[in-house]
């Protein structure tokens, strides 16, 4: 993890009840360099959560004793820790409540290593670079988005967005990496009174996608997380 | 009044003809005896009283014809022995004409009148008794459980109160009547064309005609408040058809009230049976969802363990690296397929709801892709689809799993290299999706049954599965009111083509544009 500003280990917390996925998500986290915590229970992690103040903390939302949202809603009020929640597929509406009340991203389990890495490490990425100062220019792919100018350039030539569509990519471009639910992109775009007009969200998207990608129907940058929101991924 | 006449009912009521009547002259004889001794002292008119008393207590006691009787028998004894000149029926004053002409007529008015009044009482009387068997076998239904209870109850309020035949006729469902359960016993013959009159229209059929055949002659409707529940078919036992006829009111009442408890005891069992359905639902989710928490937990560890070994520092041996990777592919296929196996189970359990909404349709082809990654990492996936293709309304997680499910087949059937290819357009009020490979199609006479759960194109085949793919995918386009087919393309390869209902979207406003920005970029 060269990346990480500090260059000291970050630490990781896993809750999680099941011993089995706790011991590979702990040995494959710390192949990439973290000090990992462990807890079974989520009065156990959030004992854990204020003692060592975790730079990332891997949440599963199905525990035995109590419903992950709560845990996720007392870990915002004093900590602004990423927070990567683990869920199985068809539970939809547990991963939208959990990223609206503040989680960052989710694994759909049964999940990898390689892709439990990489979203940590993403996570991490973004946590560390919090105390950096926001530069205007961002570059993906061969796309060049000056912030400051509001220009955006693909492949050396100027692209014609408009108003809406620049907001919208601003929305993506602050959150990389980040799971963002319809709702929290349509308050962030359209306004509070707009969070019910997903096909808006949508069609919006697809106009990126078809500014932006090189195969609009096979996104590399703009990626549809289906049933739950979006996600930017440079 | 009414009273005396029951009282001596009870004991006179008895009396053959011949008895009242020689009651009646012993009475009129007696009088003449009690009144011979009395002619010194009484006027003619006072005599006239007693007999007149007498034939007044024979008209109440013995009824008219013996009243009659009296009358006469009282004016002759009365002119035979008082009357100058005693002992001939001659008459010497015209008075006494008027005299027996008054006797006559208070006789006979007298009779009738407590002739008519008893019929009444007698009529009241068996009227109460017959409302008393209207209220018992109200009360009697109120407490049925069972359809054939009610019939039982029925017949025999019929039978025993109005000395009638009847068999009752339920809906069989399928538009018909048919008689209900418990009757076997009734020999009545039923004119099924008169009982569905009866029922469509819920008006009582009566045919005359019928009524000697030994059929029934009148039906009918047994009318609840919510609908109609049957027919009663009654016939007079022994052909008593103007009796049957005067107890239509009392008939039609049984027949409501008949009906009011059938459609009681349907109503207590739609309950029964919604909360028995209620319980088993509830328990085939919990089953579904701990299930579904039990059977992922361990393929979770299992596929993260096998990951973690393939990618350990220091690196495996080459065969040991080989065993861990095949490890993590087996986990994540049975986690396939545990995953098919719930939704399927879902989908059948009409748990899932859709969740529609408008969305242009790559979106969920991209994620598809997406979502597959390894699986098709050896076969391009080419989409045609027109760049303004309307939105349509769908469930994209459902949607999202027939593609996956579609391009993971068509991956799985074709040699590597081969493209996939997906090409979406509308035709008649649909959009039109096929999916197609390069492979070698399916078996031919086998397009249809692939959409059946667990049939596979060839059965014993090395390629993994167990059909249960298409089979979902058919039930989520079946439940978004589209269809889908399976077929081999002319060029070879296999094509799976589905359609979902084009509808009319919501517009997009079109969004103002600055037109300052537009000189800036």
């Amino acid at each position: 993890m060269s990346e990480m500003t500090s260059g000291q280990t970050p630490s990781v917390l896993v809750v999680e009840d099941e011993k089995l996925i706790r011991r590979f998500v702990r040995t494959s986290l710390e192949e990439e360099g973290c000090r990992v915590f462990e807890a079974g229970t989520l009065t156990q992690g959030l004992i854990e959560s204020g003692n060592h103040k975790p730079d990332l903390v891997i949440l599963d939302l199905g525990l035995p004793d109590g419903n992950g949202i709560d845990f996720i809603r007392d870990l915002r009020g004093w900590s602004d820790a990423p927070i990567l929640v683990l869920s199985a597929r068809s539970h939809e509406k547990d991963k939208i409540q959990a990223l609206d009340v503040g989680a960052d991203d989710y694994l759909t389990k049964p999940f990898g290593v390689g892709e439990l890495r990489a979203r940590a490490r993403a996570l991490l990425r973004r946590q560390s670079r919090g105390g950096e100062e926001a530069t205007p220019i961002l570059v993906f792919g061969d796309v060049t988005v000056d912030l400051s100018r509001r220009v955006v350039i693909r492949n050396g030539e100027p692209v014609h967005l408009t108003p809406i569509e620049f907001r919208l990519l601003c929305a993506f471009l602050a959150n990389t990496g980040k799971v963002m639910t319809q709702r929290h992109l349509l308050r962030e775009v359209w306004g509070p009174s707009c969070v019910e007009s997903n096909h808006y969200l949508r069609v919006y998207v697809g106009h990126l996608r078809q500014k932006l990608e090189d195969d609009p129907t096979q996104p590399k940058y703009f990626l549809t997380e289906t049933g739950v929101g979006y996600r930017f991924q440079p | 009044m009414w009273f005396i006449s029951k009282k001596q009912n009870s004991a006179l009521s008895l009396l053959a003809g011949w008895q009242r009547i020689a009651l009646a002259v012993l009475a009129c004889a007696t009088t003449t005896l009690i009144a011979m001794p009395l002619l010194g002292h009484l006027d003619l008119a006072n005599i006239v009283m007693l007999f007149l008393l007498t034939v007044l207590l024979i008209a109440i006691s013995l009824g008219l014809k013996s009243a009659l009787l009296a009358a006469f028998l009282s004016v002759a004894l009365f002119d035979f022995f008082f009357v100058p000149p005693r002992f001939t029926f001659a008459v010497n004053d015209g008075q006494y004409l008027v005299t027996f002409g008054v006797m006559l007529a208070v006789a006979i008015i007298t009779g009738q009148l407590t002739a008519g009044l008893r019929q009444q009482a007698d009529a009241s009387d068996t009227e109460a008794l017959r409302t008393r068997a209207l209220y018992e076998m109200a009360r009697d239904l109120s407490g049925a459980l069972m359809v054939v209870q009610v019939v039982e109850i029925t017949r025999n309020f019929l039978r025993n109160v109005l000395n009638a035949d009847a068999r009752i006729l339920l809906p069989d469902g399928t538009g018909g009547l048919q008689p209900c359960a418990g009757q076997e016993t009734a020999r009545l013959q039923i004119e099924p064309r008169f009982a569905i009159i009866a029922y469509e229209h819920g008006v009582p059929v009566e045919s005359t005609q019928l009524a000697s055949s030994g059929y029934a002659m009148l039906y009918l409707p047994l009318k609840a408040p919510m609908r109609m529940r049957g027919v009663i078919a009654v016939a007079p036992s022994h052909g008593q058809m103007e009796y049957l006829h005067s107890q239509r009111e009392r008939l039609e009442t049984m027949a409501s009230l008949a009906a009011i408890a059938i459609e009681r005891i349907h109503y207590v069992d739609v309950a029964q049976r919604t909360q028995v359905q209620i319980v088993s639902e509830r328990l085939r989710s919990s089953i579904l969802s701990a299930l579904s928490h039990d059977l992922r937990t361990p393929l979770t560890a299992l596929v993260g363990l096998a990951d973690s070994l393939t990618v350990s520092r220091p690196p495996l041996g080459e065969v040991a690296l080989e065993t861990a990777v095949s490890i993590r592919e087996q986990a994540e296929r049975l986690a396939g397929l545990v995953g098919n196996l719930l939704d399927m189970a879902r989908l059948h359990a009409g748990e899932v709801t859709l969740q529609k909404e408008w969305q242009p349709i790559e979106e969920v082809i991209g994620s598809s892709i997406k979502l597959l990654g390894r699986a098709l990492a050896e076969h391009p996936v080419k989409v045609s689809l027109a760049s303004d293709f309307p939105l349509l309304e769908f469930d994209a997680i459902l949607i999202e799993r027939v593609f996956c499910n579609l391009l993971e087949n068509a991956a799985k059937y074709s040699p590597s290299g081969t493209p996939v290819e997906i090409e979406v357009q509308q035709r008649d009020g649909f959009a039109e999706v096929a999916v197609s490979d390069s492979g070698e199609g399916f078996v031919q006479d086998k397009c249809n049954a692939l959409f059946e759960m667990f049939v596979r194109g060839v059965p014993e085949s090395s390629t993994p599965g167990v059909g249960l793919g298409l089979a979902i995918c058919s039930a989520i386009i079946e439940a978004h009111a589209g269809t889908i087919t399976a077929a081999n393309r002319p060029q070879g390869g296999a094509c799976v083509t589905f359609t979902l209902p084009l509808g009319v979207p919501p517009t997009i406003e079109e969004e103002l544009i600055p037109q300052t920005k537009d000189h800036q970029s």
